[in-house]
């Protein structure tokens, strides 16, 4: 059982970032490569705040809202917006993801840096199993997240505009949504949430400037399992990752715990290419 | 303003000699004394050139973002250092294994990363090289895991041993052939044929390109030179480790291909030499490394779409294209000339019959059992108002959408369980109502892609201009001069595709469907958007194709365009048929009178006379 925990506290982060990468999905059918290393920012700016400025936990997280929020603005303005076809997307986020990367290498250095958590690192018993405190917490996001947004797309006006512009954008559009701007605002957003969740990922895994990598390949393997733009599928791919890597890393060795995962996007790509919930639509011409 | 000549001329003799000098001088480079330091990033830019140059092939061909080319490049550095290890130290023998090892690669991680789709292949390709370290640990009896492999032993050639002098002008040999083979592949109708991949899936489909196995081509061809990169980078350095197959030398590669324009044969030895020589040289730069890297990838991403090679080719155009004013004396005597209906030879039709379709998305019946038959020699149109499922109909015989109930055939083939790719090679083609024509190609070879699924190269075939390559070389050319003739835009057969203005890229699409022989030729609103004398010249194309015995089936929306050219109309309401007969019996039948033109049956005669005259049966019914 604490295996298991373990391996679903890492889904949730998979999760999290698949989350991530689905909010920028629906919202502008664009995909983020950078999306990973703005929780890995949140993350290393939670450790300054927390270690070098010694702020509380409420300003640290407010303060890596907002400092990763204005970074996806950033990006969004330079590496999205001018850019026509979604090729060139693809090449300018991994641009953007690299730079990312390299800028914190520069600013924090290569090591690993310990993110203290504010809910303390004794671990409790639980089902027959130990967790950490923190690990219950990025389950409890990961669910929150997605039963949250799910809500939030059906009762409120922005998330039904939201819906309507991943379904048409031409006929949102032609509805009087503001478009560009509400894809600005969700593309913030999921930035702002990236910066939140860095304190807890990065208590988890520790900061460090080639998590980016790790975390934008397992998310997406999850979107590739849960289907992109399914929400409730984010949940079961990360368990599924996040299980995968741990048994595998537990009984085969460290070595075969990437293996494991991506074993399991292979088969997913191979069977069910749009993945699990969702369902394949007919090419239009 | 004197290079103007001088361009022109050497633009008139085979382009190809400049590269091939270049690559001589470089096979000689040990023979000009050169520093040690020089001949090494010589090496080095050489092998990264090989490397940039098999990620042009998926990203700037196929259109597809890969990041395993290190995967490849590791695959064969290790196949051929094994191999070394073992005693087994013949460059060309590494050079073979390595190649096919890193293809090995390419085909079992493409086949998987190419079903989804452009983030995946980007994904799974990535994972791979994160896999990397981990695989060689696994297998670290062999490998030597995290220490590296070493004991890799000096390689030879024919029993001879070879000294550096000699192993450089082996690299320099194998770059130079890798680069003779990416040209010949990119100037034959298979880069012809990526191209069209890259603008639109649809669009290659739809012209019998099985897309899948077209992006596996590509993606898979790709690996070949990593594969070979690796090998010469084993015996380079006698001694390889995981270090060297990075994340970063994946970011490197791909920005040397940026750099240099990835959809070029040499852009990639242009980027590979820039990133070689200009920033890997201070150890200052490798601590921004990845800073410079990354906004420099944004950067290319947003300004420079074509590369650096992109800017150079609009240089050089402007520099032999002569000035403009040539042209429309060109055109008057084409038009001339391809006015004789006499030269068209037969196009044989096959006979179109559609029984029972039905289509419903969701809740909504798109189509409810409609029935058509498209003979030879006759012109069917459909028309109906927007909504009445035209389209959709259209997309069910090109086998877009899969029929719920029904048949199609075409003579006795049935097509409504077949692939796209497979409709349009049973001989069906089409056009698109936004024409669709892929960038950085003539109107020549536009036309000359009709053919490629009909008649069949191989890639080796076209590598090594074999006679096959050449004759069906010869005949593409000729038939493309032939319907380039036919539709009355032969005089352009040089521009280029995209360039041309609406009217004559509906031509274009038109001739790179007769180019394939069709059973049956599918216009979609084709009229939309030309003005009067465009809208005539078209008309005066589809007759002749008539004329000659061809299947043409109209779906158009200029009412008096479809009475002066159809043999037969059928109207669609609703997803149901509506009326069909001759245009007479059409324009006189009550509920397409009132249904599609709009027009109230109950007003002064007077009213009704005035409408056959107005074109756009909506603008009709607006006023």
């Amino acid at each position: 059982m604490t295996l298991i925990w373990g391996g679903l506290a890492l889904g949730a982060i998979y999760a999290i970032v698949a989350i991530g990468y689905n909010i920028v999905f629906i919202s502008s059918k664009t995909f983020n490569f950078a999306h990973a290393q703005l929780t890995m920012v949140g993350a290393f700016v939670a450790y300054t705040g927390l270690v070098t400025w010694d702020l509380p936990t409420p300003v640290v997280l407010v303060m890596a809202a907002a400092a990763v929020a204005l970074i996806a603005a950033v990006e969004e303005r330079i590496a999205i917006r001018p850019v026509g076809d979604m090729h060139n997307i693809l090449v300018t986020t991994l641009g953007a993801s690299i730079l990312l990367d390299g800028a914190a290498q520069l600013t924090w250095g290569s090591q690993p840096l310990t993110v203290p958590f504010f809910a303390g690192d004794d671990a409790i018993s639980l089902l027959g199993g130990r967790a950490y405190p923190v690990e219950l917490f990025l389950i409890a996001i990961a669910v929150l997240l997605v039963v949250g947004l799910g809500i939030y797309a059906r009762r409120s006006l922005t998330g039904l505009a939201l819906l309507a512009m991943a379904e048409d954008r031409e006929a949102a559009l032609l509805r009087g949504v503001n478009v560009r701007r509400l894809a600005f605002t969700a593309f913030v957003a999921a930035g702002a949430l990236a910066g939140f969740v860095g304190l807890f990922v990065g208590s988890k895994t520790f900061a460090v400037s080639t998590l980016g990598a790790a975390l934008a390949l397992k998310g997406f393997v999850v979107l590739a399992i849960g289907g992109f733009g399914s929400m409730p599928g984010t949940l079961v791919g990360g368990a599924m990752v996040g299980l995968a890597e741990a048994y595998a890393s537990r009984y085969l060795g460290g070595e075969y715990a990437n293996l494991a995962v991506f074993v399991i996007l292979v088969t997913i790509l191979m069977v069910r290419p749009a993945g699990l919930f969702v369902r394949t639509k007919e090419r239009v011409v | 303003m004197a290079a103007l000549p001088l361009a022109r001329r050497v633009a008139g003799g085979p382009l190809w000699v400049v590269p091939l000098a270049l690559g001589i001088v470089l096979i000689l480079v040990p023979h000009f004394d050169l520093e040690y330091s020089i001949v090494r990033q010589l090496q080095l830019a050489m092998i990264l050139s090989l490397l940039v140059s098999g990620l042009n092939l998926s990203l700037g061909y196929a259109g597809e973002l890969a990041l395993g080319q290190v995967a490849m490049y590791a695959a064969g550095a290790y196949t051929a250092g094994m191999l070394s290890q073992r005693g087994h130290t013949d460059i060309l023998l590494q050079l073979a294994a390595a190649g096919l090892a890193a293809l090995l690669v390419g085909i079992v991680t493409g086949i998987p990363g190419l079903r989804l789709g452009s983030w995946s292949l980007a994904m799974t390709s990535f994972f791979l090289v994160l896999l990397l370290p981990d695989v060689l640990a696994i297998f670290r009896e062999d490998t030597g895991g995290r220490n590296g492999l070493t004991g890799i032993l000096s390689p030879t050639l024919f029993g001879r041993m070879l000294t550096p002098e000699d192993y450089f002008m082996v690299i320099a040999v194998v770059t130079v052939a890798w680069f003779a083979v990416m040209r010949n592949i990119a100037v034959s109708r298979h880069g012809t044929a990526l191209r069209v991949l890259k603008k639109s899936p649809v669009l290659a489909s739809s012209m019998g390109i099985n897309v899948f196995r077209m992006k596996l081509l590509a993606y898979a061809l790709g690996a070949v030179p990593a594969g070979l990169a690796g090998a010469l980078f084993a015996s380079l350095d006698l001694y390889i480790s995981p270090e060297a197959f990075s994340f970063t030398v994946a970011t490197t590669i791909l920005a040397a291909s940026v750099l240099g324009g990835s959809a070029s044969v040499y852009g990639a030895i242009f980027g590979a030499f820039v990133l070689q020589f200009g920033l890997n040289q201070s150890t200052d730069f490798q601590r921004y490394s990845l800073v410079v890297t990354g906004a420099f990838l944004i950067l290319g991403g947003v300004l420079l779409t074509g590369g650096l090679s992109g800017l150079a080719r609009a240089l050089w155009r402007r520099l032999t294209i002569p000035a403009d004013p040539a042209a429309p004396a060109d055109s008057a005597g084409a038009a001339g000339r391809s006015a004789r209906p006499d030269d068209v030879p037969a196009v044989p039709g096959k006979v179109l019959r559609v029984e029972g379709v039905t289509k419903a998305f969701g809740g909504n019946q798109a189509l409810k059992g409609v029935d058509l038959t498209a003979s030879p020699g006759r012109v069917t149109a459909l028309i109906g108002p927007n909504g009445s499922g035209k389209t959709t109909l259209l997309n069910m015989i090109c086998g877009f959408y899969r029929t719920d109930a029904g048949v199609i055939a075409l003579d006795d083939r049935q097509l409504q369980r077949m692939r796209p790719d497979r409709v349009a090679r049973t001989g069906v083609a089409r056009t698109f109502q936004t024409p669709n024509i892929p960038e950085g190609i003539t109107v020549r070879e536009a036309v000359m892609a009709g053919r490629y699924s009909g008649h069949r190269v191989s890639v080796l075939e076209a590598v090594l201009r074999l006679p096959r390559y050449r004759r069906v070389r010869r005949a593409d050319l000729a038939e493309a001069d032939r319907v380039l003739d036919l539709v009355g835009i032969r005089h352009l057969e040089d521009a280029e595709a995209t360039a041309l203005p609406l009217g004559q890229r509906r031509l274009l699409e038109v001739a790179r469907c007769l180019i394939s022989n069709p059973g049956v030729l599918l216009l979609d609103e084709t009229a939309s958007g030309l003005d009067e004398d465009e809208v005539e010249r078209l008309a005066e194309v589809i007759r002749r194709v008539r004329d000659a015995g061809g299947t043409v089936v109209l779906v158009e929306h200029n009412f008096q365009l479809v009475l002066s050219l159809a043999d037969e109309i059928v109207a669609l309401a609703h997803g149901e048929l509506m009326a069909r007969g001759t245009p007479e019996e059409i324009q006189n039948d009550e509920r397409v009178m009132s249904e599609y033109l709009g027009v109230d049956l109950d007003a002064p005669a007077s009213a009704r006379v005035v409408l056959a005259d107005v074109a756009p049966p909506q603008e009709g019914a607006g006023r």
